[in-house]
């Protein structure tokens, strides 16, 4: 194309050389005439502005390229590199992003999965460890570290004469557990499993506590059981109504059995679930 | 003077006015604004020569955009549009760069 074109020689034009006034641009300030030169060329046609044919249609087709030209400045630097690309190019970064799109996706996905495994996780955690403090619980009761409270009976033991042994309240206890007594309180001390009662009548200690008569056991457990069991013939009231002291059972709804006792850190025993 | 004065409000009104440019003629702009470029340098040293026609500079202005862009045009539907608008920029600056070798040559006489 460009071997046809004219613009840099002008060579077919011959016509009017000398009609020479159309400026076009006008980079060189320097003035140095002498003779008829493109510079003295170049300066005439700028500096007086005539107005004539040929400087009007230069001056449309130049504002038409300045116009182009702004426009393409313009919308390179303006947001996009999209703007003026070519199908293929916004083919491939099409695909590129529908990849991309494909990726994040996935990763999405998967840590969707992730958010619902450990969801799930932390909820049977949960589960665990409520479960967990409900054994706790159960086994504070038996083990006399939380309060607990329930249906059951108070048996109260008087021993004006200081005959009852240690050995009868001990009785009275096995009676009581094997009635199914599942909270034991007496006199203000737990009794638990490794309970033990010494001295002699009179002069009683539990766990190594001193107790006085009147003997009070705080029972949880079924009254309708309990009761029964204390006063069978030959039973706990009888053997101690045999020996002088007197025993009352009272049923009732709400027994309290709040003495607690420590728990103890076994030395040497360690659990064996794993 | 006027001439310049076209170009210069050219560039004013193209920054201000933003005007949206049709989809069809986008991808052929930048081609056409070379070889228009390429015009106008052969003008400019025309004119140092004392041999500019108004009537020719308006011809080669002219056919210059339409057949960049029609080469650019072709080269897309051929699937070479890329190398080909390379070529046409080369091509173009090349004669870009003797046109202005010559106007130097003229205005700084060196």
């Amino acid at each position: 194309m460009t071997n046809e074109q004219n613009p840099p020689g002008g060579r077919p034009g011959g016509a009017l050389p000398p009609e020479a006034p159309q400026p076009v641009r006008g980079p060189a300030p320097a003035d140095a005439p002498k003779e008829i030169s493109g510079r003295q060329r170049l300066l005439a046609g700028l500096w007086p502005p005539r107005v004539s044919r040929a400087q009007l249609i230069v001056a449309l087709l130049l504002f038409v390229l300045g116009l182009g030209l702004a426009i393409q400045v313009r919308s390179n630097s303006d947001n996009s590199a999209l703007r003026g690309a070519r199908q293929e190019d916004l083919v491939r970064i099409l695909d590129e992003l529908d990849n991309r799109t494909q990726r994040l996706e996935d990763e999405k996905q998967r840590l969707d999965d992730q958010r619902t495994e450990l969801e799930n996780s932390s909820d049977q955690a949960e589960e665990a460890r409520k479960q967990t403090l409900e054994k706790e619980r159960q086994l504070g009761i038996l083990a006399g570290t939380v309060a607990a409270h329930g249906p059951g009976i108070t048996l109260t033991i008087d021993d004006p004469t200081g005959a009852v042994e240690a050995d009868m309240l001990l009785d009275t206890v096995q009676e009581l557990r094997a009635a199914g007594a599942e909270a034991i309180e007496v006199n203000g001390v737990r009794v638990v499993a490794n309970t033990y009662f010494s001295g002699d009548g009179g002069d009683i200690g539990v766990d190594g506590r001193r107790i006085k008569a009147p003997y009070e056991f705080e029972v949880i457990g079924k009254p309708q059981d309990l009761e029964p069991a204390l006063n069978i013939p030959g039973g706990v009231v009888q053997t101690l109504e045999k020996e002088q002291a007197t025993a009352g059972v009272t049923r009732s709804e709400d027994i309290v059995v709040d003495a607690l006792r420590p728990a103890k850190e076994p030395d040497y025993a360690r659990s064996s679930t794993q | 003077m006027i001439a310049v004065l076209g170009l210069v409000v050219g560039v004013v009104v193209g920054l201000l006015v933003r005007p949206e440019v049709p989809a069809v003629v986008e991808p052929y702009l930048p081609i056409a604004v070379v070889a228009a470029l390429d015009a106008v340098f052969g003008g400019l040293r025309a004119m140092l020569d004392g041999i500019f026609v108004d009537k020719v500079f308006v011809v080669s202005f002219l056919s210059n955009v339409v057949v960049a862009a029609l080469i650019v045009f072709l080269g897309d539907k051929l699937g070479v549009g890329a190398q080909l608008s390379t070529g046409v920029v080369v091509v173009l600056g090349i004669r870009i760069f003797s046109n202005a070798a010559a106007i130097r040559r003229h205005v700084f006489r060196a």
